[in-house]
Formats: C-alpha cells, sequence, structure tokens
C-alpha cells in the first residue's frame, strides 16, 4: 500500500505566484483597475484642491459686482460670463466648490458620528432599546428627506433666531447677533437629522454579525469592557461599508445642498453655492444660458464622480465572484 | 416504456458493444489571467446501452465538467478545446444550440447535487415537472400535470397529486432529491446523468436514493452516469467504473475487477483510504499525501506524479496511455503498472 | 394570511401616528402658531399687543395644550379638513384636492415609465456582464443617478433649445395625456429608472449563478423562458421591495421637477407655501407624502409572502 510521500514539484509549468497582500492592498488594487471609479477620485480631488485653494486664486473677488458688464457670456476677461449682478461667474462657482465641499464633510462626519454611536450601541446592546431605535430610523426614513428638512428648517428657524436674539440682549455678545450662523446650524443640523440613519442601520447590522462571531465571545469572556470590543474589535470589521456609504453619502450631502439652496432654505445669498447659482439662471436661461449651464454642469459632474467613486469602493471593498 | 428485460440487456451488451454514449479525446480549457489553461485532458470514456457509469474522483477532478461540456452547459469562461462526443449517432460537440437543447432534458436527463438550490424556490412543483414535458413532448399543461403526477409516483413520493402544488422548500432534502429524479427521468432519456446526487443528503437518505435509483434501472433500463467522489457508494450501483484525475482518465474497469485488482497507484490510495469495520481500531486512517494540480500548473507528464509512490524519471517526461493491462477491460494509464505486466512477462 | 396583515397593520399604525405627532409638534413648538405668524409678518403694520394677541389666541383656542391641540388636529385630519392657508385663507384641502390630480398623473406616469424601462434594461445589462453593453447601460445608470432633477431638468431644457432652434420649450401643465407631459415625465423617471436597473442587473447577475437556472437549461427550457419564468421571477421580488424607495424618489423629485416646468402640482403648491411660511399647508404636503411612502411600505410588507413563498412558509411558522 503507497506510504506517504512529499509533494515533489518537479517540471511544473510556471505561472508566477501571486505575491501576499492585505485586505486594503487588495482593495486598492481593484479599485485601480476601475477606471470610471479612477476618474471619479481625480475628479474629487481636483475638486476638492479647487475648494481648498481656489478661493486665493479666483480672478475676481465673488462679491465684487461689475455693474457696467452684467449678464454677459463667455469671455476672455471673464471665461465663463458674469451674472446679473456683473459678479464673475467663474469665481462664484469656485467658491461654490468651497461651500459644497464644507457642507457635504461637515454634515457627513455629524451624521457619522450620530449614525455610528447609535447604530454600535443599538446593535451590540440589543433587546428593546435596539427595536425602537430600528423603529426611528425606520419612520424617519419614511418621510420624504426634502419634505422633512423643509419643515424642520422652516419649524426652527424662528424660534432659533428668536433665542439668538434673546442670548445677544443677554450678552452683547456679537456672534449671536450674525444671522448667517443660524443658517448654517439649520443647514447642517436638518441635513445631518435626515442622514443619519442609513449610517446607523448599517453599523448595527455589521456589529450584529460580528457581535456573535467566536473571537468577539472570546474577548468578552476575558473580560474585557464592552466599549473596549465595540473600539477594537467591533467597530474595524464595519470599516468597509461604512467607507462605501460614506463616499456615497459625500456626494448625496452636496445634492441635498444644493437642493435646498434651490428650494431657498439652504444657504442664503450672497454665499455662492451651486444651487442658488442654479436657482438664478433657471430665471433668466432663456435668454443668458450660460448662467445655468456653469454650475449646472460642474454640480452633474461633481455628484457623477461620487457615484462612480462610490461604486467602485464597493467592488473593490466588497468583490463579488465575477463569473 | 420499458425495455425488454434490462439485466438481460446488460450482460449482453458486452458482446453487443452497443454504446449510448462514446467519447473521444475530450478536452476543456478555462480562461485564466495568463491564459488558457487545460482542466480537461483527453478524456475518452463510454456507457454502453443500459449500463451504469461511475466516474468517480476528487472534488475539482473535472468530473462535473466532463458531463455539462457533453450538452453545453459549461459556465463561463470554460469551453471545448477538442475531442468527440458520439450519442444517438450524432457529435454532441458540433451540435448547434438548438439540436444541443433538445436533446437536453429530453434524450439525456441530468440530476444535480443539491435539491434545494437545484429547483426553483418560486415555483410549484408541478410547474417544474410540466417543463421538459410541455418543451420537449408538446404536451399541454393538464397532460404535463398528470404525467408529473404519475413521475412523482415512480419516484415514491405519497399524495402526489398534492405534492405537485408545494413549492421546493416544503419538501423534505430526500423528497426533492426524489423530485429532481422525476424531473430528469420525465422524458424517459436514453441517458441519465447524475450528478453526486446523494452528496448532499443524510446517509440514510443516501441509502433510500440509491435503492429508488436501481428500481428505476430496473423498470426503465435507462443507461446511467453516476458522478461520485465516493467509491464506497457506488460498489453496489453500478457496473463500470472510470476513475479520473485532474482532468485525465487514469484506470477503467467493471467494478468487481477495480475493487478486486485495482492497478492505477491513485485508485490504489483511494480504496485502501475507505475506512473499513475490519481495520484495527487505532489504526490511522492512510490517505494519499499531497493536493491534485491547479488549472494552470499541471505537470508535464502524468498528472498524479508528484503525489505517487511508484513514480518514476519517464513518468514526469510523458503522459501514460490508457491502455489495456489486466484483462480485456480494464485499462489504465500508468507506467509502473506497464513495468510490472512487462517484468510478469 | 389575514393574521399576517393585521399583525403588520399593528406595526405600521404607530409608525404614521409618530410621523405625525413628530411633524405636527415640529410646526407646534417651533413657529406654528399662526396668530403670532401674522404678527410677524407684518411687524410694523399692527400695533404689537401682547394682551390683545393672548386674547385672539384663547378665542382661537391656541393657548390649550399640546395634546389637545393635537387631538382636534388629528380628529379634523380624519375629516379631511387640514385648516387653512395662512396665506390666502383657502381650506387646504382645497388646495390640495386641486394640485393633486397633477402630481398623481405625474407619478403614475413616472412609475410605469421605470417599470417598463429599466427592469428589461438591467437584464440586459446582466445578461451581458462585463460586455460593452453592459458598460454603456451601467454607467449611464450611474450617471443618470447622480444627477438630480433640478439639474438634468434645466440641462435637457437648454439642450432642447439649442439643439433644436424652433422647438418650445414645455412649460405648463396640458392634461395628463398632453404632450408637454414628457418631458418632465421623463426628468422625473431619470433617477427611479437608474435605481431600478442597478437593482434590476445585480438581482440577475445573482439569479444567474443559481443551481435552478442550470436544472431549467438542463431540462431543455428555452432560453427566453429560462429569462422569464426563471431569472425574472425570483428577481422582481427584491426589486418591488425598493417602492417605498422609490416613491421618496418620486416625491422628492416632483417637488423640482413641478418647480422647473410650471406644473401645478403639489410639489409647487409646497414651494409657494414654503416661500410663504404657510405652515398649514407644509404641514399637510408632508403628512400626505410621508403617507404615501408608507402605504407603499405596507404593501410590499404584504404582498411580499405573495412573491416569495419561502416568505410565506415563515409567516406561517410563526
Amino acid at each position: 500500500m503507497p506510504a506517504e510521500t512529499s509533494i515533489a514539484p518537479l517540471g511544473l509549468e510556471t505561472i508566477p505566484d501571486e505575491p501576499a497582500t492585505s485586505l486594503w492592498r487588495d482593495a486598492w488594487r481593484r479599485l485601480r483597475a476601475n477606471k470610471l471609479a479612477v476618474a471619479g477620485l481625480v475628479v474629487i480631488v481636483l475638486l476638492a484642491l479647487t475648494a481648498i485653494f481656489g478661493p486665493y486664486f479666483t480672478p475676481y473677488d465673488f462679491l465684487s459686482q461689475d455693474l457696467a458688464h452684467r449678464n454677459m457670456g463667455p469671455t476672455l476677461a471673464h471665461w465663463l460670463g458674469t451674472d446679473d449682478l456683473g459678479r464673475d461667474v467663474l469665481s462664484r462657482i469656485i467658491y461654490g466648490a468651497r461651500t459644497a465641499f464644507i457642507v457635504a464633510i461637515v454634515v457627513t462626519a455629524i451624521a457619522v458620528a450620530i449614525g455610528v454611536a447609535v447604530g454600535a450601541v443599538a446593535g451590540f446592546a440589543g433587546g428593546w432599546f435596539d427595536r425602537i431605535v430600528m423603529w426611528l430610523t425606520d419612520v424617519t426614513m419614511s418621510v420624504p428627506n426634502l419634505l422633512l428638512v423643509i419643515v424642520i428648517n422652516t419649524s426652527l428657524k424662528p424660534p432659533l433666531a428668536a433665542w439668538m436674539d434673546a442670548e445677544y440682549q443677554a450678552t452683547l455678545n456679537p456672534v449671536f447677533r450674525n444671522t448667517v450662523w443660524i443658517d448654517f446650524i439649520l443647514v447642517f443640523g436638518s441635513m445631518a437629522l435626515i442622514t443619519w440613519p442609513p449610517y446607523a442601520r448599517l453599523v448595527r447590522a455589521q456589529v450584529m454579525s460580528v457581535r456573535s462571531r467566536p473571537y468577539v465571545m472570546a474577548a468578552r469572556a476575558l473580560g474585557l469592557p464592552a466599549g473596549t470590543v465595540l473600539r477594537r474589535y467591533v467597530i474595524p470589521n464595519a470599516l468597509g461599508p461604512l467607507i462605501v456609504a460614506v463616499s456615497a453619502g459625500l456626494g448625496t450631502a452636496m445634492v441635498l445642498e444644493s437642493a435646498f439652496s434651490f428650494l431657498g432654505v439652504g444657504v442664503n445669498p450672497p454665499t455662492p453655492s451651486w444651487g442658488n447659482m442654479i436657482q438664478d439662471g433657471l430665471q433668466v436661461w432663456q435668454h443668458y444660458p450660460h448662467l445655468l449651464a456653469a454650475p449646472a454642469a460642474v454640480l452633474a459632474i461633481a455628484t457623477v464622480a461620487f457615484s462612480f467613486l462610490g461604486d467602485g469602493l464597493n467592488d473593490a471593498l466588497n468583490p463579488r465572484g465575477a463569473k | 416504456m420499458t425495455l425488454a428485460d434490462p439485466v438481460a440487456a446488460r450482460s449482453t451488451r458486452a458482446e453487443t458493444a452497443e454504446r449510448v454514449l462514446d467519447v473521444t479525446g475530450l478536452s476543456v480549457d478555462i480562461e485564466t489571467r495568463h491564459g488558457p489553461a487545460r482542466i480537461i485532458d483527453n478524456i475518452s470514456l463510454h456507457v454502453g446501452k443500459g449500463e451504469t457509469l461511475g466516474v468517480v474522483g476528487e472534488s475539482g477532478c473535472g468530473k462535473s465538467l466532463t458531463m455539462l461540456s457533453l450538452v453545453g452547459l459549461l459556465p463561463n469562461k470554460i469551453a471545448v478545446s477538442g475531442g468527440r462526443a458520439e450519442f444517438a449517432g450524432e457529435d454532441l460537440l458540433r451540435l448547434g444550440r438548438k439540436a444541443l437543447r433538445r436533446i437536453r432534458g429530453g434524450r439525456i436527463g441530468f440530476v444535480f447535487q443539491d435539491p434545494m438550490t437545484s429547483l426553483n424556490p418560486v415555483m410549484r412543483i408541478g410547474d417544474q415537472i410540466a417543463e421538459p414535458l410541455i418543451y420537449h413532448r408538446g404536451m399541454s399543461r393538464t397532460d404535463a400535470r398528470k404525467r408529473g403526477a404519475e413521475l412523482l409516483r415512480l419516484v415514491g413520493i405519497p399524495s402526489p397529486e398534492e405534492r405537485l402544488e408545494a413549492f421546493p422548500h416544503e419538501l423534505s432534502g430526500g423528497m426533492r432529491q426524489r423530485v429532481m429524479i422525476a424531473i430528469g427521468l420525465a422524458c424517459d432519456p436514453e441517458l441519465l446523468i447524475a450528478d453526486e446526487p446523494t452528496t448532499a443528503l443524510d446517509v440514510t437518505i443516501q441509502a433510500q436514493i440509491v435503492d429508488l435509483v436501481k428500481e428505476l434501472r430496473q423498470r426503465l433500463g435507462m443507461s446511467i452516469v453516476w458522478i461520485t467522489h465516493d467509491l464506497a457508494l457506488i460498489a453496489g450501483l453500478v457496473d463500470r467504473v472510470v476513475v479520473l484525475y485532474a482532468g485525465t482518465v487514469v484506470e477503467d474497469a467493471p467494478v468487481d475487477d477495480l475493487y478486486a485488482h485495482p492497478l492505477h497507484p491513485y485508485t490504489r490510495g483511494l480504496l485502501a483510504s475507505i475506512p473499513k469495520l475490519t481495520d484495527a481500531a487505532a489504526s490511522r486512517l492512510s490517505s494519499i499525501g499531497g493536493t491534485p494540480p491547479e488549472p494552470g500548473r499541471r505537470p508535464k507528464g502524468c498528472p498524479f506524479a508528484p503525489r505517487c509512490p511508484l513514480a518514476m524519471p519517464i513518468c514526469e517526461a510523458q503522459v501514460p496511455a490508457l491502455e489495456a493491462a489486466g484483462g480485456e477491460r480494464h485499462r489504465v494509464a500508468c507506467f509502473a503498472v506497464d513495468k510490472e505486466k512487462r517484468a510478469a512477462a | 394570511m389575514f393574521r399576517y396583515v393585521v399583525s403588520r397593520l399593528a406595526l405600521w399604525i404607530p409608525s404614521v401616528l409618530l410621523v405625525l405627532v413628530g411633524v405636527y409638534a415640529l410646526a407646534f413648538y417651533g413657529a406654528g402658531d399662526p396668530i403670532k405668524l401674522i404678527f410677524m409678518h407684518a411687524p410694523g403694520d399692527v400695533a404689537y399687543d401682547p394682551a390683545r394677541i393672548e386674547a385672539i389666541r384663547h378665542s382661537a383656542g391656541l393657548d390649550r395644550p399640546f395634546i389637545v391641540q393635537f387631538g382636534s388636529y388629528l380628529w379634523n385630519l380624519l375629516h379631511g379638513n387640514f385648516g387653512n392657508s395662512l396665506n390666502s385663507g383657502r381650506s387646504v384641502w382645497s388646495m390640495i384636492s386641486a394640485a393633486a390630480p397633477v402630481s398623481f398623473a405625474l407619478a403614475v406616469w413616472a412609475l410605469v415609465v421605470t417599470a417598463v424601462t429599466a427592469v428589461p434594461l438591467g437584464m440586459i445589462a446582466a445578461l451581458n456582464q462585463n460586455k460593452r453593453l453592459d458598460y454603456i447601460i451601467l454607467g449611464t445608470a450611474l450617471f443618470l443617478w447622480a444627477i438630480p432633477p433640478y439639474v438634468a431638468g434645466p440641462l435637457l431644457m437648454v439642450a432642447i433649445i439649442t439643439l433644436v432652434p424652433h422647438a418650445s420649450v414645455p412649460y405648463g401643465w396640458g392634461g395628463a395625456f398632453d404632450v408637454k407631459i414628457i418631458l418632465p415625465l421623463l426628468v422625473l423617471a431619470l433617477q427611479p429608472i437608474a435605481l431600478i436597473v442597478r437593482q434590476t442587473r445585480a438581482a440577475v447577475i445573482e439569479v444567474l449563478s443559481e443551481d435552478f437556472v442550470r436544472t431549467a437549461r438542463a431540462k431543455g427550457v428555452p432560453e427566453l423562458i429560462v429569462s422569464i419564468k426563471h431569472i425574472l421571477r425570483p428577481v422582481l421580488t427584491p426589486i418591488v421591495t425598493q417602492l417605498g424607495l422609490i416613491m421618496i424618489t418620486i416625491v422628492n423629485g416632483a417637488i423640482f421637477v413641478e418647480l422647473v416646468f410650471g406644473l401645478p402640482g403639489l410639489g409647487r403648491l409646497t414651494i409657494t407655501a414654503l416661500t410663504n411660511s404657510d405652515y398649514p399647508v407644509i404641514l399637510a404636503i408632508t403628512l400626505i407624502g410621508s403617507f404615501l411612502v408608507m402605504i407603499s411600505n405596507l404593501l410590499v410588507d404584504v404582498l411580499y409572502p405573495l412573491l416569495d413563498p419561502r416568505a410565506a412558509q415563515n409567516q406561517n411558522a410563526r
């Protein structure tokens, strides 16, 4: 009967061995291979750089009006033309990028913070707390987000204004005088309030699937406090889907911000936002199409880039066997 | 439809050598990042009329793919690259899609491994059985359902009329597999290909299914190809065995002959690794060291050489041909066996 | 089955109540006091006399506790009384019932167009996975999903004007079957189509690798039948569950589409109410929108076991 033998790999056709990689490097490799995603990433980086550094290089201040040259089409002096107050469209678009990114990042950051906290605790604790939280997120997600933001915004604006007024009377601190703060708090607040539920659900699902895994049970059996277990074991495993959600969420937040500016519940003039530029352009586009086309095109490019990147990240981090 | 006594038919097939399926030189490649890699290399096998052929090998040796390639059911990236497969006077590998579709289910029936995933979960059993009848026999839906009930009864499912309305998840594993068999036999195929039909079932259910197949074979007389990795299972079931390794045939013999006189080192290793009641209580299970080669890394010579205790220099240089040894109908592909034969001569 | 529907309803009603309470509370504790509003709107016109305000509020029952006011609001709601517009004084109900048919027609058309185009496109993409056709369809879908209707609408209008010099821009409402509805309807449907195409494609790709598709082919079933009965049918289930999400997309999108194309529907009503801080109208429309979404979810919940028999068994096993 044949005895055990060792493998002697003689005469094998050589196919190069794949080098060992980590999960992240693997994902990065897949992402790089996805041309659409790479294009999206490049666009986003360019836009981000524009948002950060652009305003220092704008040919004109976005506020400066030149009433002698209103509503001009693209010229050498004004690459994208001017608007009805003679302001340079290109500069406003560049500054609008800054608005878009600030809002998107802040809102997403708040939403993720709330969502991760709520979702992690809900998933870990389980029981009735979890069920109530899930019920709340379900209901929040059932209200069409635009309407909800409109309601929140219009409801809370007067009391907030009144409160700030009262504070100013009490403390005479000029901070409370600045109404722009109200706008930003309302915009950020209401947008964060409607965007946190998906993160909560995602984290909760991840937490629930991870917490029953043997290595987590082992950690708890060792007596590690729940918070540590959450932090070191559970949350790192949820990172993959979270990253995908965040990149998609940034795009959504950007769209939401411009939607609200468009509707007049977002950032108010004269702060430029692509949304209110579109709104302005919509009034007069039949005569001056460039006023509409410029911000619309830029917004479209930005959101498409986020969309491609998000999809690419999804494929990279959650590969399914390609058949 | 019943043939004249199938037992007698089986015993005369050796003389008549009437073959239902005759495969020669079949090769199949898979697309990899580095180009096509061969996964099935020059396989030849045949099934006589009314005969049951066992195709044995470990996971990944290509036994399922061999059969799937005959009827055009290969997955993406895998394609036939050579060979001939004679069935009912035609070469299956050269038939067009429409012709192949008519043969699939109509003249060659399939039974797959996992009945839970192989049945459509949102379609009723009756509709699933009726499908081949409607498309191959042109039956109306009512006739097809009547025949479906007959088939269910044939495979031993109680209250067949009620079962027709059921969904797959409402049946037990054994019953689902019986339904698969019924579907495979629906159009009275000349050849039934069973791809590991009992692997996903409990041991007791396995025995029931094997008995069922034996009984059906008795009554209907079709040829069967039974694919499995379990040598012990097929002992009482098949007439002949083909042993596959890494996509090639290494041994081909009548079942009793194979068990009594296994010639290829791989077959011998397989048989030795079956735990027997007569083994000493504390003896180690013997196993064959190493693993089969990956698709792109086939050895130049005999694919088993890297793991073979009898390996000689020629084994790594050339692929041994499948030749008769130890009896007309017992063929083996091994240089070591030839050497023994020549030494004995 | 009846028990299942009842249990679903039992879970659903508290959700609706929660939305009602939540939205009403926001308006109530926010700036929802109509009398104060009247005075706030015209601070210089009328003498801001707290005592007089209190008297008016008391006579209008606005100083009653929250619960009581909410209760009376609910009661009125059930009788179809949404209160009166702060702006025009007309009953909110009359404003809504005038605008609703427009939005309703738009939404129905959008749903139909989505179902008819998106599902086949998704399937075609999946069946040609990783080939050029797939990339074209998938890329377009990703593209369309990212473009909100208030961007797509204007862009398309600009495109039409520049490419077709004498075309008149579709603006205004001409009825549910008028040609002017085509462009707004397309713009509204773009995002739902993108969503469903991706969902369908992903679902079909998963189903394609299922064993039972192989079984169907092994039975010799014609490929077209395999596509419809064995691939499409199981795929419909996850797609239908997206109905709630589609409704949200449509409700959101309708606001913009109606604004951009000048359609006198609920969306435009919302915008007007927003500009005028007309709370009863905003409240009413929000409730209607939420209700629509929640009804869709309930419908999907109830219909799900019919679509997927495995889920039905889980229900009965409870």
